[in-house]
């Protein structure tokens, strides 16, 4: 008897622990499902809020962005032999298709875009939001994702042009032309200026405007030499009476100007206590929120750049006989013996490690100080929120004057870029001067191509230029030593891409990669 | 008593199966022992030709009625040879029973049972314990080095890091593909917390035959460790086990010194363009303020800095003893190893109690508990993706390692210096990263006897981990590099993972027919809690989180379960024709409804020639065995809710104005197509023992085809998801042949064995997710900064991949007659070559150099390897040496690129002082040159190296001191001991020229796909060669 009753009860044991097949259905408990998210107001809005964020990420403009856009042009030295490869490749123009900072802005803005197309094609299931709010937080989202695409297609020409978010592993597709990539853009930016507002209070600050939309449409026509067009958005942001020019020139790269008048549109860092988020796509709900440039860049930071001697060599100079010495040479630049650090320090050529510069025939040790720390910092590693300005006012200006000048309306440009050199803290003599008559075309162009060389260096716009004055054979010489033509016009599709999308192959590459 | 289970049966019941009658005859007693003269309780003793019998009692003596003086009494016992012995007139018969080495009448643990070895089918092999304590090693992992021929073992990192071991080649390309380790009965993670001298055998399940019982985690092999249990001879058995060891590395790199750094600085910089550091024209100065010693006269071996001599050191004792009723086993260890680089080490207690207990004639029940807490601290400096090897490599000769002047203690160069390098010692002294587990395994198990064929067995068995990690990076200021907080971070993980498992075995014999059934029913379920902090400290005053700022906390829960129905069937006919046959559904939640079921059967058969009449007229021939098998296993490693596509709610930030907002974004496709990967393996095996068993071989074949391979799907980045959804693509071939070859010499005074391996494996990727798809990995700005390795169909998984070295430019002309080639002296060749580049070799011939000329370069897959025991014994005196290698691998040398690659000023080999100049030119080193424009240092042959090696893993002699003087002198308090002294990795040969060619696949934490970096080296942590004395105590 007593081993029936083991056995009953082992058997019983048995059938009751082992055949409950409902233990196999498992959810996750840490995260939301799809279908079940973007269904209110809160939920979108952080939907939206992780487009910025991406944004932000390392990736981008934390730091690959402003290494590819600077790398690119030509105002750009190795600060050393400390210049990674890769980054090296990009400022010597030995870069192919595996080069990872390339390949990674690529990635990274491809990133954003889906979440972007995430934010809208999901934004219907929001129910409990005014239409307007609703329709101000996808225009912020469709703003991030336009200004990807012209991103990309100014640097990498016609790219897959993804609108909707892609629902399955084969539904990549093809490279559009940069036509068609340009015309969504455009029709974007078209469309999303009615939704946004011109400013927002104090806790919505570095969120997308009216102004920053007009200011990248802008930016599209003029790269695709559709001036009369540009001329219009340009105006929109010019008589809009939001913005003005600031008298402090350096008051543009300073944390405690961040959002002046001459802001248009600004990545938003923020001090998290020195610790940046090396996550590449910026996540972590408490990673830190700083960049990493004042770092990569300044002089007692790992200097891996430094100004070229192009560059330096372009600022007015009264060394060279210049009327004056331009201000902005001084603004942008630290010097040996220049004073930082709330003017507690003084910078030594040993604190500078790596290569010296020759400005006007001598060799000095010249660092980057425009977006560095040290102005108020001596810290040996320096990261920081200062804001990244992706668009200010003083561009809004100087594009003004170069679509006036290409419309044949010259006293009109040079009123714009003499508007310029007006700042109370520039001061500089107005053209025509000495060097920059100002009386053709062509004279005019010459000096625009100047005056937005100094005013806007540094700031990730003269790779730009250079792509925009290239495609319409506007450089007199190319300023790239290194320039193939036929291969360098365009960055090469990155070799990720090429293996892993059925719909690009080697025949789709660009030209000499 | 031939049936295996019957025999198992008797293991736990001596006495159920024999009736003692009685005849009145004539009384027969005596006294059975071992050759030794130790009684050996439990022998059965019957009468020949009839159902008569009885066994010895605990002093091993017995009596038994006869009824004839021609009666004939038959002692048998388990692992003794069988005697036969005529009564005649004796009343008295005393008997030795001689340990049998017949290693084919073995008893072999299989999943949920075990067989006689020879009724095997399938592939299975047995290492013994005394295999896996040989070395003074961690885990039952690293000791299976070499010992079985089809298990690949690479050791990986700093002490605690789990090895890297693969069955049968390589079954999958995204997860980490290790076998399931079953220990008692319980499927649990890796062996690090158990004690190998806790161990009594393990088995390792090689085909599909043998491991399908486990079906949906089989895939990968079984590897079945069963844990030591007492004896019942109603004696206690205390022994002491310890021994002491001293480890250091073997090898070092030949870098430069101060003469020969400002040398190569010179060239380096010089050919650049770029000015030499301030400091290099000027060492005369102090090394810090107020320091009397100057860089000139400093002279830092960074690599002496870095290693060092460290112990390493075990002891055990283990008290065990039992009777008819109850045993037991219980057993203390500690395990302390200091790292050879400093700031690694593990350490290890541990606690077991096994015993059961002969409840009722028909009930047996016993339990397994081992509770083990270990710490781990390993190496630092992954974060970066850089290697402590690495650091000390690129540190500078002139620089001191310490300076009192600087917070923390440590000083690094400075812009003076041009070069950036992090102080190694720093790092591996100051920054912690530690893991405490706390593990408890145990089982319960009942084994009911229904009837005398019918046993139920009810088992359950917990596996509980908590772990403590806890990383600490406390503020310093080396006057180039610092850190303003000191940043902690905790985690808790607890885990938790119930088993019960149901099994009814059904064995009975109907004439020559012999029949074995099990009926499982099983469920395994898992869960696992993790909170993680962190917070920022002002200060390191205090290394717990208090008053940190920045405080952040997460928490996830991560459950799965696995419910499972098998059925097998082993049939025998008379001894000669054996089949096998297994069925297992497994139901798992980590697929999506109407995919979280699968099924694997296997089916195996088996030919005794030896058995057969025409070869039992051959005596030399002892044992002669063929056999086939074809099984299929699945493969369900994957996260627990992988095909579920979720939103990444409010996991990342932006400010707005002041104001942090959180954001979600969608991360990943889900994939509810998601199902089962399966393998099919086929084995060919044969088992041959020659000359009464001295001689053993066996041979075996297999084809192992994995389809439906779980793989993330390559998509392109322009998805722009962050992570790739899983998918059931691709397909991969593994095959290969398995030799062992033994020798036993088991009498005189001169014993001796030798047993050989030999394992040769081959894999292949046979599809992917589209024809071209290709994954590439490896890819570090440190090494290169180009992809390494390349994953596509018809090529191993992981080959390397790069270009091919055809030379150094040696002039212009040269270049530009390059240059011309495609009829465009315009196009470049190589856009930045100059003379004293490498000239790469134009594979597609279109005059330029560029991604499509890249081509395989070999793989990490040696081509065999082997492993070899010499083991003898003369009088008191052994010895063993044991060999282990590989043959055939190619590995990629990082620490050569990192040496010879002259992409940025650091220190580097003295290779780099026969670099290429005008007057140099007959050389394979090219110019040097900052920032390397032409991109020498690009992933090319240069870098790749034959990786073959052979070790003399271990060399051992011992001497045991003859038990009869020995009791006699302590009293009989010392019954046995035994000392040894061992060398581990005592001699490497091999042409590898990095610090050890053993190269798993840690150490750079930044490449892209952590499981496809295979033989890349980073900077490994290399083996280190450790000389121990041990000593072995019974009392």
């Amino acid at each position: 008897m007593k081993r029936n009753l083991i056995l009953t009860y082992a058997l019983i044991l048995g059938v009751v622990f082992a055949c409950d097949d409902s233990v196999l259905d498992k959810t996750n408990p840490n995260g939301v499902t799809v279908d079940g998210y973007y269904k209110n107001a809160s939920e979108l809005t952080s939907a939206v809020t992780s487009v910025y964020s991406m944004l932000k990420a390392n990736n981008l403009v934390a730091r690959e962005w402003f290494f590819l856009h600077d790398l690119r042009s030509d105002d750009m030295a190795a600060g050393g032999g400390q210049l990674e490869t890769p980054r090296n490749q990009l400022l010597l123009g030995t870069y192919d298709s595996g080069n990872s900072v390339m390949g990674t802005v690529w990635l990274a803005y491809y990133r954003l875009i889906h979440r972007a197309n995430s934010v809208v094609d999901n934004s219907e299931k929001a129910t409990d939001l005014a239409a307007a709010a609703k329709a101000r937080l996808l225009a912020e989202a469709r703003f991030l994702r336009a200004y990807s695409y012209y991103e990309l297609v100014s640097m990498w020409g016609g790219v897959p042009l993804y609108k909707n978010y892609v629902q399955s592993v084969d539904g990549s597709l093809p490279r559009s032309t940069d036509a068609e990539v340009f015309a969504f853009v455009i029709s974007e930016l078209q469309a999303i200026q009615a939704d946004l507002p011109t400013t927002y209070n104090a806790a919505n600050q570095g969120r997308v405007t009216k102004g920053a939309a007009q200011m990248l449409l802008a930016r599209t026509f003029m790269q695709q030499g559709d001036y009369q067009n540009a001329k219009t958005e340009l105006l929109k942001v010019y008589n809009s009476n939001v913005y003005a020019l600031v008298d402090n020139y350096n008051d543009n790269f300073l944390e405690e100007t961040e959002f002046n008048k001459e802001s248009i549109f600004e990545v938003n860092f923020f001090p998290s206590g020195g610790v940046y988020n090396w996550d590449g796509d910026g996540n972590g709900a408490t990673a830190g929120t700083e960049t990493v440039r004042t770092q990569e860049y300044s002089g007692i930071g790992w200097r891996n750049v430094i100004p070229s001697n192009s560059l330096l060599n372009e600022f007015e100079h009264a060394a060279k006989g210049d009327a004056k010495t331009d201000p902005r040479l001084d603004d942008s630049f630290y010097f040996t013996g220049e004073k930082y650090n709330n003017g507690a320090s003084t910078l030594t050529d040993g604190q500078q490690n790596g290569n010296s510069s020759v400005l006007n025939g001598v060799t000095q040790k010249v660092s980057w100080q425009k977006y560095s720390l040290m102005y108020k910092m001596n810290e040996s590693f320096l990261t920081g929120g200062i804001n990244q300005r992706i668009m200010r006012f003083a561009e809004t200006i100087l594009s003004l004057a170069e679509v006036e000048n290409e419309l044949g309306n010259i006293p009109q440009a040079v009123k714009y870029l003499n508007m310029i050199r007006a700042r109370k803290s520039v001061s500089m003599p107005e053209y025509p001067t000495a060097k920059f008559p100002v009386s053709t075309k062509d004279q005019v162009f010459t000096a625009i191509v100047h005056e937005r060389r100094v005013e806007t260096n540094g700031e990730q716009i003269r790779n730009r230029d250079l792509l925009r004055w290239r495609k319409q054979n506007k450089l007199k010489t190319e300023p790239l030593t290194y320039f193939q033509a036929k291969k360098h016009e365009l960055l090469p599709i990155p070799q990720q891409e090429v293996d892993n999308n059925p719909k690009i192959e080697l025949a789709d590459q660009n030209p000499g990669y | 008593m031939s049936r295996w289970s019957l025999q198992i049966a008797l293991i736990l019941l001596p006495f159920n199966l024999v009736t003692a009658k009685t005849f009145a005859d004539q009384q027969v007693s005596g006294k059975v022992t071992t050759e030794n003269g130790d009684v050996l309780p439990g022998v059965n003793v019957t009468l020949k030709g009839s159902s008569v019998g009885t066994s010895t009692n605990p002093k091993g003596e017995y009596s038994i009625t006869v009824p004839s003086e021609s009666s004939v009494l038959v002692f048998s016992f388990i692992g003794y040879g069988k005697q036969e012995v005529t009564v005649g007139n004796k009343t008295q018969i005393d008997i030795q029973l001689v340990s049998e080495n017949q290693a084919l009448e073995e008893m072999v643990v299989i999943g949920y049972g075990s067989q006689k070895k020879s009724s095997l089918t399938g592939a299975v092999s047995s290492v013994s314990s005394k295999e896996l304590t040989a070395l003074p090693v961690i885990s039952a992992e690293q000791a299976l080095q070499g010992r079985v021929p089809g298990v690949r073992v690479v050791n990986n990192g700093s002490p605690g890091q789990a090895p890297i071991v693969r069955i049968r080649g390589i079954g999958s390309i995204n997860y980490a593909s290790g076998p399931l380790y079953v220990i008692d009965g319980i499927p649990s993670g890796d062996l690090n917390n158990l004690d190998p001298k806790d161990i009594e055998s393990l088995e390792v399940l090689k085909d599909a035959s043998s491991a399908a019982i486990y079906g949906s985690r089989a895939s990968n092999g079984v590897i079945i460790i069963s844990t030591k249990k007492g004896a019942k001879d109603g004696k206690l058995h205390v022994n002491l086990d310890t021994y002491f060891g001293t480890q250091s590395a073997w090898n070092k790199l030949d870098l430069l010194n101060t003469d020969q750094y400002i040398q190569y600085a010179t060239a380096l910089l010089g050919n650049a363009g770029i000015a030499m550091p301030g400091r290099l024209s000027d060492l005369n100065q102090p090394i810090y303020n107020g320091a009397t010693q100057t860089f000139a006269q400093t002279h830092t071996d960074w690599q002496d800095v870095l290693f060092r001599k460290s112990p390493v050191q075990q002891h055990q004792l283990a008290i065990s003893g039992g009777n008819n009723v109850s045993r037991f086993f219980t057993s203390a260890g500690y395990f302390d190893q200091e790292g050879i680089l400093v700031g690694t080490n593990y350490k290890r207690a541990n606690f077991r109690v096994n015993s059961d207990h002969q409840i009722a004639k028909f009930l047996n029940i016993g339990q397994t508990l081992t509770f083990s807490y270990d710490k781990t601290r390993g190496e630092q400096g992954f974060g970066g993706g850089r290697t402590l090897v690495m650091q000390a490599i690129r540190n500078l000769p002139y620089w001191p390692v310490y300076d009192p002047t600087k917070a923390g203690g440590y000083s690094s160069p400075t812009a003076a210096d041009g070069s950036d390098p992090d102080n190694p010692l720093r790092i591996a002294s100051m920054d912690v990263t530690r893991t405490q587990r706390i593990k408890l395994l145990g089982s319960l198990f009942a084994d009911v006897a229904i009837t005398s064929f019918l046993k139920y067995r009810f088992s359950l068995g917990v596996d509980v981990v908590t772990s403590l990690g806890s990383d600490r990076f406390p503020i310093y200021n080396d006057g180039y590099k610092s850190r303003t907080q000191f940043e902690l971070r905790d985690s808790r993980t607890s885990y938790f993972s119930p088993v019960i498992t149901n099994q009814l075995t059904f064995d009975k014999s109907f004439g020559k027919h012999q029949f074995n059934i099990t009926a499982i029913a099983d469920k395994q379920t898992f869960r696992s809690n993790t909170l993680n902090g962190t917070g920022y400290r002002p200060n390191n005053d205090i290394d717990q989180m208090q008053g940190v700022s920045n405080p952040s906390a997460t928490s996830s829960l991560d459950e799965s379960s696995l419910i499972s129905y098998v059925g097998r069937l082993n049939y025998e006919y008379g001894g000669k024709y054996l089949l096998s046959g297994s069925i297992r559904r497994d139901g798992s939640s980590r697929f999506a409804p109407g995919n979280k079921w699968g099924t694997f059967p296997s089916v195996s058969l088996g030919w005794r020639l030896s058995e057969e009449e025409f070869l039992k007229a051959v005596p030399e021939i002892s044992e002669l065995k063929i056999r086939a098998s074809y099984g299929q296993t699945g493969f369900n490693g994957i996260g627990s809710y992988a095909w579920q596509s979720l939103v990444s709610a409010d996991n990342n930030n932006y400010v707005f104005g002041g104001n942090k907002l959180l954001g979600s974004y969608f991360s990943a496709l889900g994939n509810t197509q998601l199902k089962w990967e399966s393998t099919a393996m086929t084995n060919l095996g044969i088992d041959l023992a020659l000359f009464n068993n001295s001689v053993t071989f066996t041979a075996e074949r297999y084809n192992r085809n994995t389809d439906g391979l779980l793989l993330e799907v390559p998509i392109p980045n322009s998805l722009g998801y962050s992570s790739s959804p899983l998918s059931n693509i691709g397909k991969m071939k593994n095959w290969g042949y398995e030799f062992q070859l033994g020798y036993n010499k088991n009498d005189g005074d001169f014993k001796w064995n030798a047993s050989v391996n030999l394992d040769i494996t081959r894999n292949k990727v046979s599809s992917l997710a589209t024809e071209n798809a290709a994954l590439f990995s490896g890819k570090n700005d440190d090494f290169g900064g180009f992809d390494i390795a390349k994953t596509e169909a018809e090529h191993p998984i992981q080959s390397f991949f790069g270009w091919k070295v055809d030379g150094i430019f040696q002039n212009q002309a040269e270049i530009d007659r390059y240059n011309a080639l495609d009829g465009d002296d315009q196009t470049k060749y190589q856009p930045a070559a100059a003379p004293g580049d490498i000239r790469f070799k134009d594979l597609n011939g279109d005059g330029t150099i560029n991604l499509s000329d890249r081509q395989y370069l070999g793989s990490f897959i040696p081509k065999f390897s082997y492993g070899g025991n010499f083991g003898g014994s003369y009088k008191g005196f052994d010895f063993t040496l044991y060999l282990q290698g590989v043959q055939g691998n190619k590995i990629y040398n990082g620490t050569k690129v990192i040496e010879q690659g002259m992409l940025r000023l650091f220190n580097a080999g003295t290779d780099v002082l026969n670099a290429w100049t005008p007057t140099n030119t007959d050389t394979d080193v090219p110019r040097a040159v900052s920032g390397d424009p032409n991109n020498n240092s690009k992933t090319s042959d240069r870098f790749i190296e034959n990786g073959s090696y052979m070790r003399v893993k271990n060399f051992n002699i011992g001497y045991t001191i003859a038990s009869k003087p020995l009791s006699k002198l302590t009293h009989n308090t010392i019954t046995k001991a035994r000392v040894y002294v061992s060398a581990t990795n005592l001699l490497t040969f091999t042409k590898y020229s990095g610090l050890d060619p053993e190269i798993g696949v840690n150490g750079s934490s930044n490449a892209s796909g952590t499981q496809l970096i295979n033989g890349i080296d980073y900077g490994m942590y290399p083996q280190p060669r450790t000389f121990q004395v041990g000593l072995s105590f019974g009392f």
